[in-house]
């Protein structure tokens, strides 16, 4: 994490990043949603990981056809040609913005999860003496995806080595459905109910405040790019309001 | 949040994931990432159920982009239909599992649609978009081929979620089943 440069609080990059769900949809079309896009991509390559900024592209390619499809190619007249293909041109306009919110909206979001590292986001939850326990829900749930999928992908293949049928007719993939999610839903559910003992031994339920592990430090430049962030997407929902 | 919730949200959630895998290997047209939202309900209340819901979004946000934190009061409006479905003693058998989940879908595909044409302009899932394009290549106006994805999808959805999570409840072992009092209604069991 030391290596990345810019905002290292790990509340700070997510704060912009609500922002950001604000301003793309309030900031007026051509050129608003298309800069919020650009500041995305430049932040990734300046701040890091740069990578962000070729996998946000690649997840909205897909939407950006659909886009495309639906409102260019299937849109109202007038049109105009693009590559030899008559496109509506109203529909082209309403692509290009949709397609820049999609893309900003993703590319910050990568950028934020990329940097996110969450023993200090659960540490950042400690240190300002909140409560933690809606940190500690969501680090813990970023810890069970991968166990879980893991689990899921182990039990299709133990019911396949027993002859279950994954592929062929509709009919055939649903009734294979209960022999694969039961048995991940009985152990998650039976996971649960173990974990609810070690939390309570632990003193889960005390209600007395978490020690950090690390300090995190909070520095005045974050807190004002938080604040600021906010001011942002409220100024912007005023202008909107009062337009 | 309770020891409970707080073991079981993580869990739920990622279940709410992990659904996402096996019907990608059934190679099923539909999410099934309500299934841990139902769940939640049922065994430890709306609440839990609303905080499973949203952490969905979130983890799905941080995935596929803070878009997803749109979706959120359709997880809600789930979790509120789980609660009622729990109640009436919905999850009690396959049939009444089905008519609770064609209601859920209904509600929740209507409430998607307007999110879905509003603010995505009729481009969500690859799944369900592919359905508005081929509504819209036979002529329907956009609004109305992202309502008739959206309510299919969510409805064939929603109709194997509720029959799963009943089935699944129904088959909990019976010291765990004495603890959940919500469980014991939703699924007509009491031991």
């Amino acid at each position: 994490m030391n290596e990345l440069r810019g905002p290292q609080h790990p509340w700070t990059l997510p704060s912009v990043v609500l922002s950001v769900l604000v301003l793309v949809v309030v900031v007026p079309e051509p050129w608003g949603p298309l800069t919020v896009a650009l500041a995305g991509a430049v932040a990734a390559l300046v701040l890091g990981p740069a990578a962000v900024t070729v996998r946000a592209a690649v997840v909205c390619f897909i939407p950006w056809v659909f886009l495309i499809l639906l409102h260019g190619v299937f849109g109202e007249a007038p049109r105009t040609s693009v590559v030899g293909l008559p496109l509506s041109k109203a529909g082209l306009a309403t692509a290009q913005a949709q397609g820049a919110r999609l893309y900003a909206v993703l590319v910050w979001s990568l950028l934020a999860i990329a940097r996110l590292d969450p023993s200090r986001f659960l540490d950042a939850a400690a240190t300002s003496g909140r409560g933690v326990s809606g940190s500690l829900a969501l680090v813990a749930t970023l810890q069970a995806i991968p166990r879980l999928g893991e689990r899921a992908s182990r039990i299709t293949a133990a019911q396949r080595a027993r002859g279950l049928r994954v592929r062929g007719s509709l009919l055939a993939r649903l009734k294979a459905l209960a022999p694969l999610a039961l048995p991940l839903v009985l152990g998650a559910i039976i996971e649960a109910d173990d974990r609810t003992a070690t939390l309570e031994l632990r003193g889960a339920s005390s209600g007395r405040p978490r020690t950090a592990l690390q300090q995190v430090d909070n520095p005045t430049w974050e807190r004002a790019v938080r604040w600021g962030a906010l001011a942002l997407a409220l100024g912007a929902l005023g202008w909107r309001a009062l337009r | 949040m309770t020891p409970r919730e707080l073991a079981l949200v993580p869990v739920a959630v990622a279940l709410n994931v992990a659904m996402g895998v096996v019907v990608a290997q059934l190679g099923l047209p539909v999410y099934l990432d309500t299934l841990g939202t139902v769940l939640a309900v049922s065994l430890a209340g709306l609440r839990c159920g609303l905080i499973v819901g949203g952490v969905s979004q979130v983890v799905a946000a941080l995935n596929v982009g803070a878009f997803m934190l749109l979706f959120m009061p359709i997880q809600a409006l789930v979790a509120v239909g789980a609660l009622l479905a729990c109640r009436a003693g919905g999850l009690q058998s396959l049939p009444k599992s089905l008519a609770w989940g064609a209601a859920i879908g209904l509600v929740g595909g209507a409430a998607s649609a307007g999110i879905s044409y509003v603010v995505f302009k009729g481009v969500t899932a690859i799944g369900v978009t592919a359905v508005v394009s081929a509504l819209r290549a036979i002529g329907l106006p956009l609004a109305w081929a992202v309502t008739g994805a959206s309510m299919s999808t969510d409805l064939v959805d929603k109709l194997l979620v509720l029959p799963v999570a009943g089935i699944a409840l129904r088959a909990l072992p019976l010291r765990l089943r004495y603890r959940f009092p919500l469980v014991q209604r939703a699924t007509g069991l009491t031991g």
